[in-house]
This record gives C-alpha cells, structure tokens and sequence, in this order.
C-alpha cells in the first residue's frame, strides 16, 4: 500500500501579474526576444512572438517586487522580493545563478550599468522607506550576505515608480507627496523642490510617478490631478524651470521616456496609452481602449516595443509605431467578485466576474482565457468614484443552454437586472432572450436553475431569491420567440423574511429556499410549501441538497457555527456538527460535499458524505487566507487516485477563490511528480541551416567590424580633417575662386593622408581629448575641431611645398596618392 | 509519377491538419497560402501564425505534434530549491514541438511556444515528405518520402539515425504501434516493420491505391488468455486514396491470412480519420471518418474477428447553412476535421473554411442516423472578434427581446395565465372582425359624424366620447391618440362621463397599455384613469371579473408609485373623496346622454362583449384555485400594509375586499 500522499494546495489562474515593471530581454531576433515580468512569488518569462510563458522562475519566498536585466551581462536578471533576497537568474535556462540576503523587505529594485557591483533598493525604515545602495558581492558560492548598505536617499516613497536613475545613473530622482528630491552622486548634492498641494484652480499637485530622461537632465513626474511636468535646469537650487503636459483627466500612474528620450509616454486610469514628442503639449499620439487602467509602462531597450500592465491581471505588447502586438492575460481581478465561481457546462469554464460588466470565462486545463462576455453592454467610463452596473449573479442550466445573468447598479437606489441569454448553436453564441428589470425590489441573493438533464426544456425553472424577502420561479411561456420567452410563474415569501438562498433537489421535485433563519422546502410542481427546518440560534448562510444516494438530505450551515443535516424523509435533523462553515460545495456527479471552515485565520477543508456525519477527508490549516468561493469542476478522465482518502477527487476537481482573488485548487500529486512533468521537455538541440542571406551579412558585418577597428580611428580623423579645406572650396563664392588648375592640387593634397604628421600630432591630441573628457560634451567637441584645425595648416602649406621638392619625392608622393585612392574608394 | 500528381491535387484540396494530442487543445493547420496556423480548440481562437520562409516553394505536406513532455533534458538541472507549498500550474504538460513535413524533403521543428523554428531535419529526403510520426516514448521522428524511403530522426541531434528503403513505389503513410516497438508503413501494400532491425514483419495486401491513413484500433489483443507479445492480435485501420472504404487488418501469429478482417463504407474518399482506442474488450471502437465530400460519419464497432459485409456507419453528420436570410437556399459547409475529446464522448467538428476554421464541440447521440446541423458561418465568423487587446465577445442582444418591467404581465405572479391568454384571445378577435366591419358598417350607415364635425370648427365634449367609443371599439390609433393627448381637465371630465358604460372597461384596457409605453405618455393616461374611477367607480364595483381584468392595471400603478406609498394613499383617497362629493352634485346634470340611437346599432357588438365576458368568466372559474390563491396574497398584503391605497385604484382595494367577503 502506497503511502497516502498528502493534500497539497496549488495556486493556479496566473497570479497578479503586475506586480513590478516588466522587462524585455534583449535578443536579435523578434522571436528570440522574451519579456519578463513578476507574478506573485515568481517570475514568468513570456515570448513576446506567441504570448506563451516559456519558463517560471521559481524561488522567492514572497511577493517578487522588481525585476531587473543585469546591467553587465543581458541573459542574466536580477529580481528583488518581500522576502528580502535579492536572486541572480540566468533565464534563458531558468537556473537561479545567486541569492543575496538583505534582511528587509524589498520594495523596488533597480540596476544600473553605471554601478558594477551594487544595486539600489527601497527598504522600509521604521514608518517611512529609504532608498539604499546594496554592494553585491563577486565571491563563489550560491547564498550570499548582502549587508553592505549605504543610504542614498531618506524618505522615499515606497512605490517603485516614484524613484528613477537619471542620465546614466548621475543622479537619482524621487517623489514623495507634493516634493521631489534630487540627489547628484558626484556631487552629492541634494535639491528639493517643492509644489504646494493644491493649485489655483484646484489641482491636485500630488506626484505619483517619476521618469528621468535617458541622454538629458531632464525629469517627467506625473501628477493626481493628470498634469505631466517636465523639469530641467534642476541642478541649481533656484534657477529650475518646468513645462506642464495635460492631456489626462485623472491621476498619471506611470511614465517613461522612449530610447532615444524623444518622446514620453505616459498611461493612466483612463486606459490610453499617450505618447508626447519632443516634450510639446500639441504633439501628442494615443493608442485608446487598452481595457483597463494602465499600471505600469516598459519599453524595450532597443525601443522597439513597449509593454502596459493593466490593472486587471494583463500585460499588452505594443510596437513601437503603437500598434497592438499581443496581450497576456491572466485571471481578470475584479474588484468584487459577487457572481462566485460558476461552472460552464458547455466549455468546461470557470466562469466569474472579469471586468466591469463583463462575465470572464475561464479555461483551467490551459489556464488561459477564453474569453469575456460583455453582459451589461454599456460603455465603462475610466473614472473613479462613478457606480455602474455590474454583474452579481450568474447561473447555467444544466446544459449549458441557458444562462441567466442578474447585474446590479447602486446609486441612490438600487437598479436591478435580471437578464436570460439563450446559447444560440446556428452563430455560436448566446442570445438575449428575456431581460427583466427590477426582478426584486432588493439586491438578488441567490438564483439557480432547476436542473435536470433529460427534460431541460419543458420543465425548466429559474428561481430567484431576494432581499425584498419574496422568491420568484420564473419559467418559459410560449411565445413569438421559438425559443419562448420567461414570465414569472410563483411568487413565495416566507413571514416576511429576508431569502437568502435557494436549492433545488436532485430530481427537481424539491425547491429549498433559506429564509434567514429557517429553512423551507417546496413543492415544485404546486408550490406548496412542504416543511421547515431551523437550527437556531444563527441566520442560515448556505444549504444544499445531498446527490446521488444522499439525495434524501438536506445539508445546512448557520452562521453560528452549526453544520446540520436535515432528512427529508423523517423530517428531522439527522446530525448536526460546530463548525464555523463558510462555503458548501456539492460535487455534481458523486455524494461529497465539501465544506471549507474558518476558523483563527485559518482555512480547513472537510470532505464529508451527508449519510454519515464523519468527514472522509479533513486538511486543517490549509490555507491562511478566507476563502470566498469554491467549485468543482468535472474532469474529462476520471483520475486514478491511489488513496481511499481522495477518491473524492477522483470525478472532478475542487477549486476555490481566495479574499485576495487567488485561484487555488487542491492536488494528490507530490511535487516532485509535478515538478519533474514541469521539467519534462523535448528537448530538441537549435540546429538550424544557415541562409544564403545570413552567410553574406554574417560576412560583411565581420568584415565592417574589423575594418572598423583596423581604420576607423584613421578614416574618421581624416574625414574630419578634410572637411575645412573642401568647405574652404565648396563656401567661396564662384566667381572669387582662383582657377581649377591652381585649386585643384590643394584639393588632391587635402584628401592626402600625412602619415608623418599624423602619429606625431594626434597622440597629444588624445592626451589632451582625454584630459578633457570629463568635462561638457559640447567644450570636448570644440576642442577637437580647434585641434584639426591646427593640424590642417600644416599640412596645407606641406602640400604647396611639394611643389618644389625633389622628383624622388614626387614619385613617393604619387605612390602615396594612388594607394590612398584605392582603399578610400573603398568606402 | 501518376501517384505523386493525384497526391499534389490531393493536397491542394485539403490541408494538413493535426489536433494535438491527449486533450486536442490546439489544432494545426496548415493552409493553401502555406501558413502555418495553431487554432485552440476551446473558443476556436487563432493563438498564433507562422510563415515558414520558404512556404512556396516548399509546401507543408504533413503535420504531426509531438508528445508533450518525452525525456527530461539531458542535463541543466537546475540546484536543489526550496519546496514551497504552492506552485504554479500550467506550465506543466506544455505543448511545443510541431514537426512539419515538405514538398522538398526537409522537415522543420517548429516551437510552437517560442514562435519560432527550432531546427530543420535536411538530408533525409529528396522529395516530398508523405507523413511524419513521433515515437510516443523516445521522441524519435519517423517520417516517408516520395523517394521511397523511411527515414529515423535523432531530434536530439537532428541527424539521421536510420535510412531504409520501404517500397518499390513511394511510402504515402506511418503508424507506430502502441508498444514502440513495430512501425506500420503503406504504399500500395502495408508492411510491418520491426523497429530494432528494420526488418519486415507482415505484408499486408489489398489497397489498389496508395493508403493515405493508417492507424491502430486497439492497444490490447482482444482474447486475454493467450500471452500477449505486444502486436500480434491487434487491430490496425487503413484508408487509401480514391478508396470509399476503410480496411481494419489484424496482426496474426501465423503469416497466412493477408486480407482485410473486415471493412467501414462512407461516401467519399477519407480524409480525416479519429478513433477512440478501444482498451476493454467490450468497448466498442469509436471512428470519426470526415470524407472529402465534407461530411462526417461515425461508426461504432466492436471489433471480433471477421466481418463480410462492410458496415456502413452509424450516424452521418452534414452542416450547412440555415438559408433563411439573404440567401435562400441552404448551403452545405464542409467538415474538415473530427477529434474525439478525452471523454469519448463528444466530438470536436471543425468546419468552414481552412483559413478560418470554426471549432466546435459537440456531444451527440448517435441513435439518428443523420444529423444535420445548422450554423451560420458568416455570424459566427462575426462574432468572434479578433480585438487583440482584450477577448471580449458580444453577445447577441436582437430588438425583438422580451422586456418585462414591473407591471408587465409576467413580471410578478398576481397576474398569470388567464389576463395573459385572454389577452391573446382579444388580439385573436380583434383583427378578424372589428376592426374592418366596423368601420365598413360606420360608413355604410354614414354615422361618422364626429368626422363631419371635427375638421370644422372646436371639438366638442360629445363628439370626443363618440370618437373615443368609435376608436376602442374599431382599434384605431389615430383616433385615440387624437382623443387621448388632450390636456384639458374638463374636457377629459366629460368626455369620460359621457362616454357610454360598456366602453369602460376597453378605456381601461387602452389606458393599461398605453400606461405601460413612455412615462410622458403614462403621465397623460394617469388624468383620464383618475376621472374613469371617480366617474365610473360604481360601474366597476358591479364587475364580476374585476380582478382578472383590472389586475394588470393594479400591478403597474403597485409598482410605479413605490416611493412614499403612504403618502400617495393618502392623497389617492382624500382626492376621491373630495371629487366624489364634488361629482355627486354636477353629475346630474351631465349624465342625459343623448346617443340612444348610436348606441341601437352596436347592439351586436355589446353582445359580443357580453358573450366574451361570459367566456372569461367561464375560464376564471376554470382556474379558480388560482386566483384564490392570488386573493389571499392580497389579503396578506393588505394585512400586512395598514392602508393600501392608490390614487388611481383606491377603489378598487374595497371591491376586492367586497367580493371576497
């Protein structure tokens, strides 16, 4: 007998992915080129031709805050976590390279090529965060002590995006509030500038986000109230200038500038996606309906994609000339998930609230998205603070043929809608059939469909429960519609309680509806009401009928902690047991129920078969969080399950939603098992043919380069040298040149390399080049032309001397024309 | 040579296309345009396209995915991690490696998670590849040619392992056994191929054409007892080109029996070909045959040795068009392709055009015969909304939806099947006689003298109850939308006291309806409601049938004046008692209605009414328990709420109570 494996909880439906910025990896190819972004505890690497996750890097302990390429080597990454480990990844293999212990919680990362060996994080210090600087060490070995830390910057902002590296990593800028804070490494100087909070014409001067320009002193922050600033000259304290961009109505959430740092894109709640150029308030470009409000904003950094993480779980892929490319989707987080896990019976689809208005279905063997159902059908307006519809309720026959939806919208009073949408199998889609308004006059508390599979279409039932303490059978008349249309066929109340739920038996001949605190079991074929259960003290939370062999009872949670079990027949309660029970879940097609309790914080599975008040299986502490909803879902193949204990599994499978919208379900495999079929890969060698055309470039990039490093320093000083003679030649006005045959030479001697004068005069030219370098660009540069200069005249007046030199040297002179001629044809 | 033109023609009439294994979530096509495009099966969405570069020169012949998951890789294990309790999913299983057959010879291993082409198997081959196959265990390649050679793939290494000659003509199909260990291959016979020393192990004979699809039935020999070797007793299917019938073989001990054991007819030549692998002895085999004809047939066997007669198959399934709009004849949509899914049970279709192939999962019960299932292409093709950004799809929301707000019949139970069905019964009656007899009999008796009168000079208080009588009574809109958009509070007084009492009840129905159109209008109806109750009140109370008729009336105003009932009440019952005192001095003098001799002529329809009355009375007490029922809800309600009483209906509550005591 194998020993029975233990239960092990699996997170699956994606997790957040917007956790962190999302990086490109940089490749020569499009298809080569992957993106990598966090998610929950991980990292995910997805390719950005086929929208796939190609590899899951696993190894935080805790919530994975940023990710960054490793600014020396571009297949490696760095990642920060909550955990307080900084991880080393090559992730082209997916192997964790190294893991560096910093002892804080990280809250952002960031990597700079300036800076070999450190990295800066944002750790937390007592109530506020600071920005600090982590040397990293070079030494061997895998688990590394991180503890040389040395504080940049006090009092900054948690979020990583209201910290930025300006101009290859010179200063660093940060927002906090209504100030923003500069800090100049070299200098080490600090400027703060300030805004007051409110402007006059009530705008919120809050910054939320900060990017610096890549090549420029330059900084965009974003601001509450929409506007984008763009600061410069801000290294005097007094003397700093800004110019303000508005375009967005609501608060910015994310900037960054392009490659080049000619334009600035910019996302907010608004869900577009602006691209400003050249820093100009006219010059703007929009990519609108990116679904949901853009989060984060990326750009690859050979700009030639961006990347939005929406906040609704989903990453969007953008060309350069903002275009969609692709979009990866994980479980949609709704704000409130009201309609509760929801099977589809016709694609086997998790189905819960998506977006606003909108029903997600969701595919669990390929964790994916199938796609969204726009229920509501109305325009969703980016705006905080607005109430619209939304869906609450979601019920399939059994079917699949049906399905009734209810969507609920609170302003003063409460807007209601119950709507039947009939699965149309001639366009493959489903088809509004009945839309009721205001099925009650309060919110909808529960609704099922009666399901019976035989004889789905003349008996088919809805039931709906409401606050306004009455419940409502609605059946099909028929009618024009070949289809028939719902009317309302039995209005029941109960003293004048509150229904709360609703349940029909296995075979439909029974309808329990829950009224607080009683139960009641109808008659569904005369509405009689039959008999009541109630186990007081406690309101009834939730009750479901008994499958199958159970099908005789009646099963019951309270919210005073009571599980009880009610048989039909007698009319009795049969057993009753303390458990604080807050989700019952029948399977559909065998006689387990599971129930899920919470109790100290912690979730506890029972597995238990009405007739017998002993659960087959119980997982205490399974789980820290609450859980919210469950389901299951029937498999295609029945699982071969080893252990007695989880052969409730065996038919279909459990999952259940958390408080923070985690998606777990619960497994029997160990993970090694899994871990091992993860791993397991074809793995077929990279071997492909090379292409005529890849030979030729392959050659001729080979050929540049070493021409570029045999004569590149040469040809481009003699370019430079050239220029003022034949500008000299090509400015005079015509009619002051003396003749072509006495320019003529000095045109030839011109193009003439001096070997000579060269190696002796550049070499101090460089000197001098160097010793300036660390100066302006722009004093470097006039330097160097004042250099060339210097150095044309000579050879000018050597070129008019050659005149009258010797014939000997002539011919030298000559020989040296003709071969300069040959490799400058060259090019 | 013959043979290699019908197999380019066959090509061109039908793509390769290849569901991937297992779970058959994603499908494979490869289209005329020599794209490469991976469809998921679930929600029939393109996940992505691939151009092979040279897709013209070097068409894709064959398709085959490979096992997901074979060997670990070789080494790169990563260092021992930390166990953590959760893990994602997904990842898990991953479907990768497409191997894609030319016309030139080569094969290309396409990575379908990458996007991109991972190797390219050259120097095989030296003309068109005819199938691929991939070993299930050891992720060899096996793949056949024009060139009349097999050929063994390391994909490790991307080199050959093996080369041998398979036929004398060209070798047009593959099959490995389920053990691994034996290789079917067809040209025109079918040989059996010993994988260790490539040796031939059986000759099949008996395909005149070359066979196109080969594929074992059965993984276990079908009698237990005697000791199983891996292949002999098992059964293998064969389809050949320009052949209406499928040949099933068994692999025997003895090497005489050479000839099909039994056969499967369907109407065209195959060109798609799923089974279900029976692994029990009483399992039937299921078989999916999609026929060039673009029709699908199912067959159900239970496979036992011979068989003469061919079968023929269980259930046909055809699509097309519905044919009703536009178009008007029904046009017949090819299937391309069939899977069954992993429950054996229901059948993925995938039809329309290989460019944009519509998947489909269906569950069918094969009892008919013949199904015929009609689908819209053009609208499917519509809704599916290729939006990159986000998978939203729209439901179909038509004009002619059933909207049902509070008020409606329907909406709530107090009013049910009866007011419903009478309802039904008046539309019935009314276009049939009313409305063109009436009219025909006005104009033959030259009454109309309300339309004498009224492009003249003012309308009168008379003449508008005659024109409102006129126009309940023939339905006519133009009438009572003339007659019921008056403003004036007198005029409306009037006109409903001198209105005739038979037309009350049809004004109540009018009102009823029009109260349930646009508030604006509802607005309007609410002043002529208030002066039918004041005026008519007794009239009412004197009605058997009141409830069935006036429930739908009751409703609405329950549900339109749900905010400060009481007050409302209040209001309703002081203004009827104020106007009623009021009325009861100026009535009299009003009441002398002097269209006696109207009134003489629509005699027979009044009866009519009558005899309509008595019908509906018929059928309340038909469904009497019904409206009991009904009435002690109200009695409920009215228990529960002190007063209950509306402007509009106050008098009616009174009369309920009434009627019941």
């Amino acid at each position: 007998m194998v020993a029975p494996a233990a239960l092990r909880v699996v997170r699956c439906g994606g997790g957040a992915l917007h956790g962190a910025r999302a990086v490109f990896s940089v490749g020569a190819r499009q298809a080569g080129r992957f993106l990598l972004c966090a998610s929950g505890d991980f990292v995910k690497m997805y390719s950005v031709a086929t929208e796939e996750l190609v590899r899951l890097l696993r190894g935080h302990g805790d919530l994975v805050t940023g990710v960054q390429l490793a600014p020396h080597n571009h297949l490696q990454l760095y990642s920060s976590s909550l955990d307080g480990t900084i991880k080393l990844w090559d992730f082209t293999d997916g192997i964790l390279i190294k893991t560096f212990t910093v002892g804080h919680q990280l809250l952002a990362l960031y990597a700079l090529p300036a800076s070999e060996d450190s990295v800066f994080v944002i750790i937390p210090k007592r109530d506020t965060y600071q920005l600090v600087s982590v040397k990293l060490t070079k030494a061997a070995g895998q688990d590394m002590e991180a503890k040389e830390l040395s504080v940049v910057l006090e009092g900054v902002d948690a979020s990583p995006k209201c910290t930025a590296f300006g101009r290859e990593g010179e200063y660093v800028a940060s927002v906090k509030d209504v100030s923003l804070q500069v800090y100049f490494f070299k200098r080490k100087q600090l400027n703060r500038f300030s805004l007051r909070a409110t402007n006059k014409k009530g705008g919120n001067n809050v910054f939320t986000c900060v990017a610096c320009h890549p090549h420029e002193d330059c900084i965009a922050t974003g601001h509450a109230d929409g506007k984008i600033r763009l600061w410069r000259n801000f290294n005097h304290k007094k003397e700093y200038t800004f110019s303000t961009l508005h375009w967005h109505h609501d608060k910015v959430l994310d900037l960054a500038f392009s490659v080049e740092g000619t334009s600035l894109l910019s996302g907010g709640v608004e869900s577009v996606l602006v691209q400003w150029h050249s820093g100009s308030d006219c010059k703007k470009d929009f990519l609108p309906r990116l679904g949901s409000a853009i989060e984060y904003v990326s750009i690859s950094s050979d700009g030639t994609f961006y990347c939005t993480s929406h906040t609704d779980n989903r990453i969007t892929i953008i060309n350069s000339n903002l275009r969609f490319s692709k979009t990866i989707q994980g479980l949609i987080k709704a704000r409130d998930i009201k309609t509760g896990l929801v099977v589809d019976p016709r694609t086997k689809a998790l189905v819960l609230n998506g977006e606003p208005g909108h029903l997600q279905f969701y595919c669990l063997q390929s964790d994916k998205q199938l796609y969204s159902l726009d229920i509501v059908q109305q325009e969703y307006i980016h705006q905080a603070g607005l109430n619209q519809s939304d869906l609450a309720r979601v019920a399939f026959s059994a079917q699949g043929k049906w399905l009734a939806t209810v969507e609920e919208r609170e302003e003063t009073d409460l807007e209601l809608q119950l709507k039947l949408w009939f699965f149309d199998e001639e366009t493959q889609s489903f088809r509004l059939n009945t839309r009721i308004s205001m099925p009650h006059e309060d919110h909808v508390t529960a609704m099922c469909f009666r399901d019976m599979d035989e004889m789905e279409d003349d008996s088919l039932m809805l039931v709906t429960t409401g606050r306004d303490c009455v419940f409502k059978v609605w059946v099909i008349l028929e009618d024009t519609d070949p289809e028939g249309n719902w009317s309302c066929d039995f209005v029941g109340s109960y003293h004048g309680y509150q229904a709360t739920n609703c349940c029909f038996s296995e075979d439909g001949s029974l309808l329990a509806v829950s009224f607080e605190e009683t139960v009641t079991v109808w008659d569904s074929s005369t509405w009689d009401l039959k008999c009541t259960f109630c186990h007081p003290p406690g309101k009834i939370r939730t009750i479901c009928f008994g499958r199958l062999t159970c099908s005789k009872y009646l099963i019951g949670a309270t919210d005073h902690g009571f599980l009880c079990c009610w048989n039909l027949l007698s009319c009795a309660l049969e057993w009753s047991a303390h458990l604080n029970v807050v989700v019952l879940q029948p399977d559909p097609l065998s006689e387990y129920i599971a129930a899920f309790s919470w109790l100290f914080k912690e979730s506890s599975l029972f597995v238990f078969k009405p007739n017998e008040p002993r659960p087959i299986c119980i997982q205490r502490k399974f789980c820290k969080e609450r859980i919210q909803f469950a389901a299951f879902v029937p498999r295609d193949v029945p699982e071969t399950i080893g252990s007695e204990k989880y052969l409730w599994l065996r038919r279909s499978q459990l999952f259940f939603l958390t408080d923070t919208q985690e998606l777990m379900t619960v497994s029997t495999k160990s993970l090694e098992e899994r871990l091992t079929l993860s791993s397991k890969q074809l793995a077929v060698e990279e071997s492909l043919p090379v292409t005529p055309f890849s030979l030729l470039l392959g050659k001729h990039r080979q050929q540049q380069s070493q021409e570029d490093v045999d004569l590149g320093k040469i040809v481009r000083h003699h370019r430079e040298q050239d220029s003022p003679a034949v500008k000299e030649l090509l400015h005079t006005p015509a009619h002051v040149l003396p003749s072509a045959s006495f320019l003529c030479p000095i045109f030839i001697n011109s193009l003439l390399v001096s070997k000579e004068n060269k190696s002796v005069e550049e070499a101090p030219a460089e000197v001098e080049m160097e010793s300036e370098g660390a100066e302006d660009d722009s004093d470097e540069e006039n330097t160097v032309t004042e250099m060339k200069q210097e150095d044309i005249m000579p050879t000018e007046s050597l070129g008019e001397t050659t005149h009258k030199l010797s014939k000997s040297e002539e011919k030298e002179l000559r020989k040296i024309r003709k071969t300069d001629y040959s490799w400058i044809s060259v090019f | 040579m013959a043979a290699a033109a019908a197999c380019g023609g066959e090509a061109a009439a039908r793509p390769p296309l290849a569901f991937s294994p297992h779970d058959r979530r994603l499908l494979a096509v490869s289209g005329s345009d020599g794209r490469l495009r991976v469809w998921d099966t679930v929600g029939s969405r393109l996940r992505h396209e691939y151009v092979p570069s040279a897709h013209l020169s070097a068409a894709c012949t064959c398709l085959a995915w490979a096992p997901p998951g074979g060997r670990p890789p070789p080494d790169k294990d990563g260092p021992q991690r930390k166990k953590r309790k959760s893990e994602a999913t997904g990842v898990d299983k991953q479907l990768d490696i497409l191997a894609i057959g030319t016309a030139v010879g080569s094969i290309l291993l396409y990575s379908t998670v990458k996007g991109e082409l991972q190797s390219k198997l050259d120097g095989g081959h030296d003309s068109r590849i005819n199938c691929v196959r991939w070993h299930q265990d050891n992720c060899c390649l096996y793949s056949c040619s024009e060139d009349k050679h097999i050929v063994e793939w390391n994909t490790q290494t991307c080199k050959v392992k093996c080369k041998w000659k398979g036929d004398n003509s060209s070798v047009s199909s593959l099959c490995i056994s389920p053990d691994g260990k034996m290789l079917l291959s067809a040209g025109r016979t079918i040989k059996l191929w010993d994988l260790e020393t490539k040796e031939v192990y059986r000759h099949f004979t008996g395909h005149a054409t070359s066979v196109s699809s080969l594929m074992f039935t059965t993984v276990k020999p079908m009698n237990e007892n005697k000791a199983f070797d891996g292949i002999t007793g098992l059964y293998f299917l064969s389809g050949a080109i320009h052949d209406r019938l499928l040949s099933v073989w068994q692999i025997r001990s003895d090497r005489k029996e050479k000839n099909a054991v039994m056969s499967f007819t369907v109407t065209d030549e195959p060109t798609f070909i799923d089974l279900t692998v029976s692994e029990l002895k009483e399992e039937p085999v299921k078989l999916a045959v999609v026929c060039r004809d673009g029709q699908l047939h199912l067959f159900e066997h239970i496979l036992n040795g011979y068989c003469k007669k061919p079968l023929t198959s269980n259930c046909t399934i055809q699509i097309a068009t519905p044919g009703n709009d536009g178009d008007s004849t029904p046009k017949p949509v090819p299937i391309l392709a069939a899977a069954f899914c992993t429950d054996k049970q229901s059948l993925l279709l995938v039809y329309g055009n290989t460019l944009q192939p519509i998947i489909e999962k269906v569950s069918l019960n094969t009892n008919e015969s013949h199904i015929c299932l009609i689908r819209d292409v053009q609208k499917v093709l519509a809704l599916k909304t290729d939006d990159a950004v986000t998978k939203v799809k729209t439901p179909v929301v038509n004009s002619d939806t059933k909207v049902l707000v509070p008020g409606i019949p329907g909406h709530s139970a107090a009013v049910k099947t009866p007011s419903s069905g009478k309802e039904k019964k008046k539309s019935k009656r009314k276009p049939g006689e009313t409305e063109d007899s009436i009219e025909e009999r006005l104009g033959a008796l030259d009454i109309d003298v309300s339309k004498v009168k009224t492009p003249g000079g003012l309308p009168q208080t008379d003449s508008f109850a005659v024109l409102l009588v006129q126009g309940l009574e023939s339905n006519d809109e133009d009438i009572l939308n003339k007659v019921l958009s008056t403003r004036k509070e007198t005029l409306i007084k009037n006109t409903v006291a001198r209105m005739p009492i038979h037309a009350v009840i049809p004004l109540l129905h009018e009102l009823t309806k029009r109260l349930q159109g646009n508030p604006y209008s509802a607005s309007q109806m609410v002043r002529w409601l208030k002066f039918v109750f004041t005026l008519h009140a007794s009239y009412l109370s004197t009605l058997p049938d009141l409830i069935p008729q006036l429930g739908m009336l009751y409703q609405l105003m329950e549900s339109r004046v749900k905010t400060l009932q009481k007050l409302s009440r209040l209001h309703g019952r002081l203004f009827l008692l104020v106007t009623q005192v009021a009325a009861s001095e100026t009535v009299q003098d009003v009441t002398e209605v002097n269209q006696t001799a109207k009134l003489v002529y629509e005699d027979e329809s009044s009866e009519e009414e009558g005899s309509d009355d008595e019908m509906i009375a018929d059928k309340d007490s038909d469904e009497n328990w019904d409206e009991d029922e009904e009435k002690e809800e109200q009695s409920d309600e009215q228990d529960m709420t002190v007063e209950k009483e509306i402007n509009g209906d106050s008098d009616l509550e009174p009369e309920n109570e009434s009627e019941e005591e």
